[in-house]
């Protein structure tokens, strides 16, 4: 997941430092005003626990380890914007000091570890947990969903990092400059790892240290670093949908301002009719792969759509981005009825 | 002004728990030598920390240079900063007070939240470091230290403020005998200098007599069990008892089994009726 | 585990790690930084070829414990070259066949098509030997700054580069208890392991991993706790001051404008 070096072309490094300016501010500023005195010590402590976390080894069924990321697990302790610093910082020392992640990469790999990991496992977490009691196994199912859910999400992006790389930088002669592997190669590579070996290693670190300090000292889960939603304030899931609403919406922008620019393509995902117009490249063997997706929705938008006008293809990316959310609220509604509906009848009995 | 500390009636309980220090009243005059004496858990560190202005009482009241110490009493110029220059608080976890990448920068960091020049401040920290016969370590990272350098440091980081105060938490535990010997010897060089005070925390009776005059004994109830001269302290049986800091020993010297009040820290020897010998 | 302790726990004096340890880490953040980029920046096999070279000369002549990025300079561009590899076949890269690995059979598999033969291909090989080169050259650079630079070092410099002082803090004061984590997480493990007896399931082993990491954030926060306290107690308001910097000399300066005219001359090269 730590992307090295080399590996993402400066349209993509750069503006994901500029996408993580104005992120690490604010995450600055909240640390700042909530953590006063002790921010320093405890986001130093937190980014070293961090690095430790990424160094434990966890066997899992089948022979082999894995090792966590741990950064769903740190917004849990100490909240989300808290996890933001602790991470990024971690991921410095990492990159400048032991190699690990690129330094130039090192606004890419916060970006998905320090901030769509945290903010992803958090919410999952709390939208599950809800109000429970911090010794309840809500709690940690809770958790170890979250850790799930945030490491893929981060995995997802990474892979999408990657897989623009071809369509997006290249030479006169087309041959890929940075990571060669398209989408059709990143994304179901990454997918399948880290669904089914990383995800779960991170599942159950996350699951298991919350269950351990639940038990052993419950208080430092219902700390004032991350705060529940108060009571009065506008809910969480509120919240939440706003954010997805907006990404939802926003999501056309990176289709047209690519665009409009002529540069590259943003999303990758296109017919490759329409990346060669646009960019003059085809991506490595992408051609082929595309025309050949039997998927029911190809690029997110049915066969034929590509061909439409931008404004059309905006509207089915809106329309498969709002099916996706809704497939994960539902999910997350459902795990979040059987927990409770357990909950409540382990009190009754 | 004579009195360094005056505490009246204060208790302190951290949240949730019972009070680890109840109904606490001493004052500390200047230049005193005072110890902390009690067993584990009775609060010494509790106390040290009301004194230093990171804890504040729930009840009573500290006053500390006769300013009384509240939150904002002590983040408001000009006392606040004053305070923190005058008092300096050696740690029990020398690594949790040594948190800078490199021993100059542990010296430097107080005089930089005062203020000072950074040409004053690197002489100073020279001059300090020279003073505890550190100098060679001044480039070095804190992790990798040994415990008696770690400590040294930790000092260097105080004195290096000129404090009159100097508030400290089981300075020897973990030493070896020789920086144990240091390190007191150091504390009676600077005392002997005059106007600093000193308040040492500590289990270790046998340290007492080097440390201090007077012996402020807590009992496991959190309270403030006895106030006396060391020496005093040190005869009292019953009240190191009474306080934990002695056991009544049970042992067997063949048939006969007795009890009696036991020191670890001192061998002695005592006949029994008997004489079959034993060493403790 | 033993990683981190090695790396950070280095005593010498800055006067005895060679001339590149003397450099201001400033010029050697600022040159060595700037040559990464650059890096990022060529198409060509040469200028990325000449980046390897310049780390492997600054490594080997520099006065830098050698075997410190030996693992940095060989082990990952060598894990590099192995993902690389694929890059070259035809399922990735189209292009002219040059060697004809296997027969696949064509048809398909999956969403996927498969092609009759796999090959290597000319635009392929290309592709996939600058992907190489590039991380090679990247991750040498990168080694050679965090080899000639003591951490403590390197965060002044980047205080001194303009990096906000909150952010370095947190920076050094992390690596700084790093090593003192590292060590208090083995010594818990260790402490389960000795309790242990027998083989352990995996599930054994998961719910130790989860306690370890569990009772050690417990000890973090302890720590930053006192760590805090210690702080507020030596007059820290919220404020961090660091020294200033010590002045540049002329080899820094002289450093910087090689870093730098070297950079350039990779970027006329292409
Ligand atoms: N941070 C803390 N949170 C909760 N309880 C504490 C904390 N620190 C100390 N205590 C409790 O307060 C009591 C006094 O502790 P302390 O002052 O550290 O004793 P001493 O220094 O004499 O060993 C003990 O019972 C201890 O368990
Ligand atoms: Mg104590």
């Amino acid at each position: 997941m730590h992307i090295p070096d080399g590996y993402l072309g400066p349209q993509t490094y750069v503006t994901a430092f500029g996408v993580m300016a104005p992120v690490w501010a604010w995450a600055s500023h909240k640390v700042r005003t909530t953590l006063r005195l002790r921010q320093v010590p405890l986001m130093a402590l937190g980014a070293a626990f961090t690095f430790v976390v990424m160094m434990f080894n966890v066997p899992v069924p089948g022979g082999t380890t894995g090792h966590a990321v741990g950064a769903v697990l740190v917004a849990i302790l100490l909240g989300p914007w808290a996890a933001v610093v602790a991470v990024s910082v971690a991921l410095a020392v990492q990159a400048l000091l032991f190699g690990d992640g690129g330094i130039t990469a090192f606004g890419a790999n916060c970006l998905n570890m320090a901030v769509i990991m945290p903010f992803t496992g958090w919410w999952t977490y709390r939208l599950i947990a809800g109000r429970s009691p911090a010794a309840s196994k809500r709690r940690w199912v809770a958790a170890a969903l979250g850790g799930y859910v945030g490491l893929n999400a981060a995995a997802l992006s990474a892979a999408f990092m990657f897989g623009i790389q071809p369509a997006l930088a290249h030479d006169a002669a087309g041959r890929a400059l940075y990571c060669p592997f398209g989408l059709h190669i990143a994304l179901p590579a990454m997918a399948i790892e880290h669904l089914l070996l990383f995800g779960v290693v991170e599942a159950v670190v996350t699951g298991l240290v919350v269950a351990y300090l639940s038990k052993s000292e419950p208080s430092l889960l219902e700390c004032a670093l991350a705060p529940s939603p108060a009571p009065g304030g506008r809910p969480l899931w509120k919240k939440l949908a706003l954010g997805v609403a907006a990404l939802v919406l926003l999501t056309p922008l990176g289709l047209m301002i690519p665009a409009k620019l002529g540069a590259g393509d943003a999303w990758g995902e296109w017919g490759g009719d329409r990346l060669t117009e646009l960019a003059g490249y085809l991506p490595a063997g992408f051609g082929k792969v595309a025309a050949l997706w039997h998927a029911p929705m190809p690029d997110y938008a049915p066969r034929g759509a590509e061909e439409a006008a931008l404004p059309v293809l905006s509207g089915w990316y809106i329309l498969s981005g709002a099916l996706g959310v809704l497939a994960v609220a539902g999910l997350v509604w459902i795990a979040r009825r059987w927990l409770s509906g357990k909950e409540t009848d382990g009190i009754a009995s | 002004m004579d009195k360094v500390f005056d505490f009246r009636g204060v208790s302190f309980a951290y949240p949730g728990r019972e009070p680890s220090l109840r109904d606490a009243t001493f004052d500390v005059g200047e230049g005193e030598r005072l110890a902390v004496l009690g067993a584990n858990g009775s609060g010494k560190s509790t106390l040290l920390h009301l004194m230093d202005g990171l804890y504040f009482a729930q009840s009573g009241e500290v006053r500390a240079f006769g300013q009384r110490l509240t939150p904002e009493a002590v983040e408001r110029p000009p006392f606040g900063p004053l305070f923190r220059k005058r008092a300096g608080f050696l740690f029990q976890n020398s690594d949790a007070q040594l948190f800078c990448p490199s021993v100059e920068e542990e010296l430097a960091f107080g005089p930089l939240q005062m203020g000072w020049k950074e040409e004053e401040i690197l002489r100073r920290v020279g001059d300090t470091l020279g003073l505890l016969g550190i100098a060679h370590l001044r480039d070095r990272p804190p992790h990798g230290l040994s415990s008696g350098e770690k400590k040294k440091v930790a000092l260097a980081s105080l004195l290096i403020l000129s404090p009159v105060v100097l508030l400290l938490d089981e300075p020897t535990a973990g030493l070896d005998p020789r920086s144990q010997g240091m390190l007191l010897e150091l504390l009676d060089d600077l005392h002997g200098r005059g106007g600093l005070t000193l308040v040492t925390a500590t289990h270790d009776l046998e340290l007492l007599p080097h440390i201090a005059d007077r012996v402020l004994v807590l009992g496991e109830d959190h309270r403030i069990a006895a106030d006396l001269p060391t020496e005093r302290a040190l005869g009292d049986t019953d009240l190191l008892l009474s306080v934990n800091l002695i056991h009544a020993h049970r042992h067997r010297h063949g048939a006969m089994v007795h009890s009696h009040p036991h020191q670890h820290t001192r061998t002695h020897d005592h006949a029994h009726g008997e004489g079959k010998d034993h060493l403790h | 585990m033993g990683i981190a302790a090695a790396l950070l726990d280095d005593g010498l004096p800055a006067g005895r790690r060679g001339w590149l340890g003397r450099i201001d880490a400033r010029a050697k953040v600022l040159g060595l930084l700037f040559i990464l980029v650059i890096a990022t920046l060529v198409t060509t096999l040469v200028p990325l070829a000449l980046c390897v070279g310049a780390a492997w000369a600054l490594a080997l002549f520099g006065g830098i414990d050698i075997r410190r990025v030996a693992l940095a300079l060989l082990a990952v561009p060598a894990f590099t070259l192995a993902l690389a590899v694929p890059a070259s076949f035809n399922v990735v890269t189209e292009g002219a066949p040059l060697v004809v690995l296997c027969h696949l059979g064509g048809g398909h598999w999956g969403p996927w098509r498969v092609p009759e033969f796999l090959t290597v291909t000319d635009r392929g090989l290309f592709v996939a030997s600058r992907f190489a080169l590039r991380s090679a050259a990247c991750v040498s650079l990168a080694s050679v700054l965090a080899a000639a630079t003591r951490p403590q070092d390197l965060f002044k410099g980047l205080r001194g580069l303009g990096v906000p002082a909150a952010f370095v803090m947190v920076a050094a004061m992390m690596t700084r208890y790093l090593d003192l984590l590292v060590r208090c997480a083995e010594e818990i493990h260790l402490a389960k392991l000795s309790r242990s007896l027998g083989g352990v399931s995996v599930r054994r082993e998961q719910a130790w991993a989860a306690a370890s990491m569990g009772e050690l954030y417990r000890r973090s926060r302890t720590l930053a706790d006192s760590v805090a306290e210690a702080m507020v107690s030596r007059g820290y308001t919220g404020e961090v001051h660091t020294l200033r910097q010590g002045r540049w000399s002329w080899r820094d300066g002289a450093f910087v404008a090689g870093c730098l005219a070297f950079g350039a001359g990779l970027l006329a090269l292409g």
